[in-house]
């Protein structure tokens, strides 16, 4: 009997060293955006963003995104042959958020002008915490892909905070 | 066993307590932020972690498929014959859209980047096919425009949806009609696969998947001329 009472002592006290380890290790997200890059599209009619969202502390959320290029850029995710629209996208605490070829997206329509490649455009991320981060995209050849960069993996300091 | 008086393993259970409450406490802080939709690591991963490796992009199918019986618009205007017009000759087939901002054109511009690199006399002999899934917005003048851009030599066809869903699903591709999704946008669908048919039997016999890159269709395109196995 005084066994049942343990493990429930023990789970609340675990609970509450937890909560308070959770809340004071720095819930604030810390992102960074890098490699950035629009294709260059075959017309003016629209195009396409990639970058990857690194991210040092807490989770957060990448809400919108806009340009002055075009009159909307939308978020989106490809699986198989389709496209879907998302209104957000997370970006995991002590992860990264990949916006790569084939997969997530940014959609520029209604553009200004037809971006070529060597223009340079910027682009405002907005995320629910970490506010706006305004990013310049280079424009590349249609082609570029910058292939499985080595960003797959748990990044080596971090993984204490995800494994148990 | 719960009965087991032992104090070893009455901290066991302690320990398994505050494993569990780790656990769960661990996941509560993590899911704060899952309003997005399932786009974690593992989902990104599944997307781009294919490896692009040239042997892992193309497939030699040991059943070719046949060419599909299918007649629709060119980009001129006119009829266009896909079997008659592309008789005898090397051809790479894809269905896609041109409201298609990353995969159709990176597709499309591989295929022309890997051509410029062909020697000057063969380049004419490769016929490129693009069938448009999206036949409403995909006019052949709205086709054309897209196409040129990528290489005035481009094929494109469009026409009638069910016809072309057919004959794409004859190639074991399948693509769904444009619809509107929930913020009322109009979404079309396009195939993940390019087939290239050989010269000298007309059959689909190699089949490159969305990891192909310029490299993989620069390596293979010298060997579908000739109809031969990369």
């Amino acid at each position: 009997m005084r066994r049942a009472t343990l493990a429930p002592a023990a789970i609340a006290l675990a609970a509450g060293l937890t909560l308070t380890a959770c809340s004071s290790k720095s819930p604030e997200p810390h992102v960074k955006v890098d490699g950035a890059f629009m294709p260059a599209p075959p017309t003016g009619e629209m195009a396409a963003g990639f970058f990857v969202v690194h991210n040092d502390g807490g989770a957060d959320t990448l809400t919108s995104a806009s340009s002055t290029i075009a009159e909307q850029v939308t978020l989106h995710t490809t699986k198989g042959g389709e496209m879907t629209q998302k209104s957000s996208f997370a970006v995991p605490a002590d992860g990264e958020l990949d916006f790569a070829r084939g997969g997530n997206h940014l959609m520029f329509e209604g553009l200004k002008r037809r971006p070529e490649e060597g223009d340079k455009v910027e682009v405002k991320l907005h995320f629910a915490k970490s506010g706006t981060v305004t990013v310049t995209f280079p424009v590349k050849a249609a082609t570029y892909d910058p292939a499985p960069h080595s960003s797959h993996g748990p990044h080596p300091s971090h993984e204490s905070h995800t494994s148990q | 066993m719960h009965h087991n008086t032992k104090p070893g393993k009455k901290r066991l259970l302690a320990a398994t307590g505050l494993a569990a409450a780790a656990a769960l406490t661990l996941s509560a802080c993590g899911s704060g932020s899952g309003d997005g939709g399932g786009n974690d690591k593992a989902v990104v991963t599944d997307v781009s972690g294919g490896d692009h490796s040239q042997d892992k992009a193309v497939t030699v199918l040991d059943t070719p498929f046949e060419k599909p019986d299918l007649t629709l618009t060119d980009t001129h205007g006119k009829k266009f014959d896909l079997r008659k017009e592309t008789d005898g000759k090397p051809t790479l087939v894809y269905f896609g859209y041109t409201h298609c901002p990353d995969v159709c054109p990176l597709t499309m511009s591989n295929i022309a980047v890997a051509k410029k690199s062909l020697p000057e006399a063969e380049r004419s002999k490769l016929q490129v096919v693009f069938v448009s899934t999206d036949p409403d917005r995909d006019t052949p003048a709205e086709l054309g425009k897209w196409l040129t851009a990528q290489d005035p030599a481009f094929i494109g066809m469009t026409g009638d949806f069910k016809t072309t869903q057919a004959a794409a699903r004859s190639l074991g591709i399948s693509v769904e009609p444009t619809h509107k999704d929930k913020n009322g946008k109009l979404v079309s669908t396009h195939g993940t696969q390019v087939i290239a048919f050989s010269p000298k039997t007309d059959k689909g016999y190699l089949l490159f998947d969305k990891d192909a890159t310029v490299e993989t269709y620069t390596h293979d395109i010298p060997k579908i001329l000739k109809g031969e196995k990369p």
